[in-house]
């Protein structure tokens, strides 16, 4: 039943997926709690075009994609860590242009070159060493920020107000953070594409959210079900022959809305009966 | 009490979001020890005042010194009770200022965190989510974020709403002690009889009204500038004797 992990591109691909459910355990909750899901979509979703730009002009696919994703993060995501208002507005405007372009640049400019498809929905089943080489970097670089600039991301989050006077409010961690979301998001994109890096990102933590309340159980939990989701989309994908970047999403999706389902059926359980929980 | 460097000083300070100051004429010092009640409506500027001291708005014209960084105890947001933290875990937010940037909290943070949460009289319910906390406690456990910070000036944004008789003392007690410390105290509130318990108050309508000690400072002519609206004194109320009511501005226009 499981002859699928023999192959050594499959055992690669679990690999990536897990390395990155790491990256994503850690950095997702983070994403969650600062209310940066929208612009982790955006970060990954303006990252296409630098791919296709890399693809048509021959240097390196992350290298592409780091350069117009860290761009976003400098410009816009700066504007969503001080929650200004409009930068939602700002986020979705660029998100768009950021398609478009990447899509017209890869039918009428590098005519040859770029398959769309697999940038925007990935190819986790031809994941190379570099991609792994990336993931495991991105990971590292998660649990070391965590460690050390996580204290300050839960202040600031916690009370923007306050963070001055506590000595928090340098906006280098901050900065560190919308950096380091950019990264991952390159990272994710050989496995599950622009369009699909939240399936990894966002929706493992923020289906644990709803079962936790600290932040070591929410990322050890998240981190957890991100591997559990990674793996089963994978077998699944190779089973059915499904792409494996839009079957861990639809599960990712599938496992969130269970989990606020039943959530929302014990909230109405414990309502009616009058019993706490 | 003039040889003592004041804690705050402001001087025809205004302040605002954008080019016209939503505050302005603001003038008054708090030395050490002292509680000052900031009284006034909605939109009168307590909140832009304390967001100046925060260092969250600059001043657009005056000056405003202050000598220590300000510890705060805001309001708690229905979106924060949510957050993923417990007492502890706010307590410890205090500590971020004391240690390089690099290093996660050590076990000298962590006692001097639960000794916070143990003097705002919270030590068994240190692991407790900051959200289940009732209103009182989670504004106690703000101020042993401060303690933890060691802050020499403390804010208090409206920390009275919503809370029952007992909850009021235990802070009032609290904010007492704090003074008792040497730390200057702001307090903004819509309380004016509360106010006349502590050292001084402000009255802020966009601009400063008036600012001493408060049964000199709080006549009826001060009120009724500060809320805009009449006053009425109200005689003997139970043996309680003469107090003030407060009717809103243009009452008389309201349909009946």
């Amino acid at each position: 039943m499981f002859e699928a992990f023999d192959y050594p591109f499959v055992q690669r691909a679990l690999v990536e997926v897990l390395v990155l459910s790491v990256a994503a355990g850690t950095l997702g909750t983070w994403i969650v709690v600062r209310g940066l899901a929208f612009y982790a979509h955006g970060v990954a979703a303006a990252a296409f075009p630098g791919l296709v730009l890399a693809d048509g002009l021959g240097f390196a696919a992350s290298l592409g994609a780091f350069g117009v994703a860290l761009l976003f993060a400098l410009t816009v995501g700066r504007l969503a860590a001080r929650e200004r208002e409009g930068h939602d507005s700002l986020t979705a405007l660029v998100l768009v242009a950021a398609l478009a372009i990447g899509v017209v640049l890869a039918s009428d400019v590098f005519e040859s070159g770029a398959n769309v498809e697999t940038l925007l929905f990935g190819s986790l089943l031809s994941v190379d060493a570099a991609d792994v080489r990336l993931a495991v970097l991105v990971a590292v670089l998660a649990l070391l920020a965590t460690r050390t600039l996580g204290p300050r991301w839960l202040a600031v989050g916690f009370d923007p107000g306050a963070a001055r006077g506590l000595g928090a409010r340098s906006s280098l961690p901050d900065l560190a953070l919308l950096v380091l979301i950019a990264l991952a998001a390159v990272s994710t994109l050989s496995a599950v594409g622009a369009l699909l890096s939240t399936a990894l990102l966002v929706v493992p933590a923020a289906t644990v959210r709803m079962v936790t309340r600290r932040m070591l159980p929410w990322q050890l939990g998240t981190t957890v079900l991100a591997a559990a989701t990674g793996t089963a989309g994978l077998w699944l994908s190779f089973e059915t022959n499904a792409p494996p970047g839009a079957t861990i999403a639809v599960i990712a999706g599938g496992l969130f809305a269970l989990v606020a389902l039943g959530r929302g059926a014990i909230a109405m359980y414990t309502r009616t009966r009058g019993v706490p929980a | 009490m003039s040889d003592v460097r004041p804690l705050v000083r402001a001087e025809r300070l205004a302040v605002g979001y954008g080019a016209a100051p939503v505050l302005s004429d603001v003038s008054f010092a708090l030395p050490p020890g002292e509680r000052i009640g900031v009284l006034g409506p909605n939109g009168g500027g307590k909140t832009t005042l304390f967001r100046a001291l925060l260092g969250e708005l600059r001043p657009l014209a005056g000056t405003l010194d202050l000598a220590a960084r300000c510890g705060t105890v805001p309001q708690t947001e229905r979106s924060r009770l949510d957050y993923p933290v417990s007492a502890l875990d706010v307590a410890l937010m205090g500590a971020i200022a004391g240690r390089p940037w690099w290093k996660h909290p050590g076990r000298r943070e962590r006692a001097a965190a639960r000794d916070a949460l143990a003097r705002v009289g919270l030590a068994e319910l240190a692991d407790r989510s900051f959200g289940e906390l009732s209103g009182g406690q989670r504004q106690r456990v703000l101020v042993a974020r401060a303690l933890v910070q060691d802050a020499r000036i403390v804010l208090l944004d409206e920390p009275f709403t919503g809370l029952d008789a007992v909850s009021i003392r235990r802070l009032e007690d609290l904010l007492d002690e704090l003074a008792g410390e040497g730390r200057g105290v702001l307090i903004a509130t819509h309380d004016v009889e509360q106010a006349r318990a502590w050292d001084r108050v402000l009255c802020l309508n966009r601009r400063q009204i008036a600012f001493g000690p408060p049964a000199e400072t709080l006549s009826l002519d001060v009120l009724a500038a500060t809320y805009g609206g009449s006053i009425v004194t109200l005689s003997g109320v139970a043996g309680e004797g003469e107090r003030l009511a407060l009717l809103p501005p243009h009452h008389h226009d309201h349909e009946h």
